[in-house]
């Protein structure tokens, strides 16, 4: 996970696209019980996987990672995801922390 | 989200006020929204409750909508008086915390901008610099020269506008003869007692990159009393 000296995530976001990457960002909409980083968090994500911030702490970037190199890949635009720890798959990616997030996936286009 | 708007969101940010970006989940747009702004017409219907979450500076999907919310809240305005080595680190520790500093000090060797990059300085005498910078009980001020002609009119300023955090360097002693000073400027108990001084939470370190930490620690902590 690389942060740069001074740039915010938009910031960062921005000059990937002016370098002809395509961008997914990914921010927390809702949260429930403990989940570790507030609603309004967010990730970008490039088409090879690089990323910048967060929206976990850890528990949910693999899994958000991916879903966001699969949008660049389909048409869509954007994506709802929601962990939930009564969801089986959720244990799979592993919210050890016992909240609950729904990340929305969005691509950034001109 | 079009980069029009990613490209807005950057540009309101740098102007320290309060914004929102607003999200229609189900179709993806988004849009800005100020206070007194006219909104478009995905988003015109849910107007009073979108002004409700921004005036509680709330972030998250409107109650029983699919419009989500996100507050860009204005920053805390921090106002430190003396340019000294210890101000040079703080700057460094809330670069990724949601301040704005204005740095005031009168000695001009003190207050080249090679030694404060990217801060506002004002090279002026705490009285005459705050003539001309808005203060409010939203404002905070870290006085460092511990030089009582220097720091004792910005702490009188402080606590007359109920600055919400008040910090003031230097030793039990010093800070002794500095509540006697307000006392006889006519400040009450209270007042005087809502000073941090020695300013910064015990952390047990005398460097000034140490006592650095120590001031933002207590700084961030007291903000979220607000």
């Amino acid at each position: 996970m690389q942060k740069s000296s001074k740039k915010t995530i938009l910031e960062e976001a921005n000059s990937w696209i002016e370098s002809n990457q395509k961008v997914v960002i990914a921010r927390v909409i809702q949260t429930w019980g403990s989940s570790p980083c507030p609603i309004g968090s967010k990730m970008i994500v490039n088409e090879k996987g690089d990323f910048l911030g967060s929206v976990s702490g850890g528990c949910v970037e693999a899994n958000v990672i991916n879903e966001c190199i699969e949008l660049i890949k389909n048409k869509n635009l954007f994506k709802k995801i929601e962990f939930k720890v009564s969801d089986e798959s959720a244990w799979n990616v592993g919210l050890a922390c016992g909240g609950e997030l729904i990340v929305f996936i969005e691509k950034i286009n001109s | 989200m079009k980069i029009e708007i990613l490209k807005e969101i950057i540009k309101k940010k740098s102007s320290k006020e309060q914004f929102a970006v607003l999200t229609n989940l189900t179709n993806g747009n988004s849009e800005i929204f100020e206070l007194g702004n006219t909104l478009s017409k995905e988003f015109e219907s849910y107007k009073k409750e979108i002004e409700n979450y921004y005036n509680l500076k709330k972030s998250g999907i409107i109650e029983e909508t699919q419009v989500f919310i996100h507050n860009y809240i204005k920053p805390v305005e921090v106002i430190i008086v003396g340019a000294v080595h210890i101000t040079q680190y703080l700057i460094d520790f809330v670069e990724n915390l949601n301040f704005v500093i204005t740095i005031i000090d009168p000695r001009k060797y003190f207050t080249s901008q090679k030694r404060f990059k990217n801060v506002k300085i004002m090279n002026d005498w705490p009285k005459e610099a705050f003539k001309k910078i808005k203060t409010n009980s939203n404002t905070a001020l870290i006085a460092l020269t511990h030089d009582p002609k220097i720091d004792d009119p910005a702490l009188q300023h402080a606590l007359k506008n109920n600055f919400f955090y008040i910090g003031a360097l230097g030793s039990k002693k010093s800070h002794v003869n500095r509540c006697l000073r307000l006392k006889e400027a006519g400040f009450g108990k209270e007042e005087i007692d809502s000073i941090h001084g020695p300013i910064g939470i015990k952390l047990g370190g005398k460097s000034a990159p140490e006592i650095a930490l120590s001031i933002v620690a207590q700084l961030v902590s007291e903000s979220h009393k607000l």
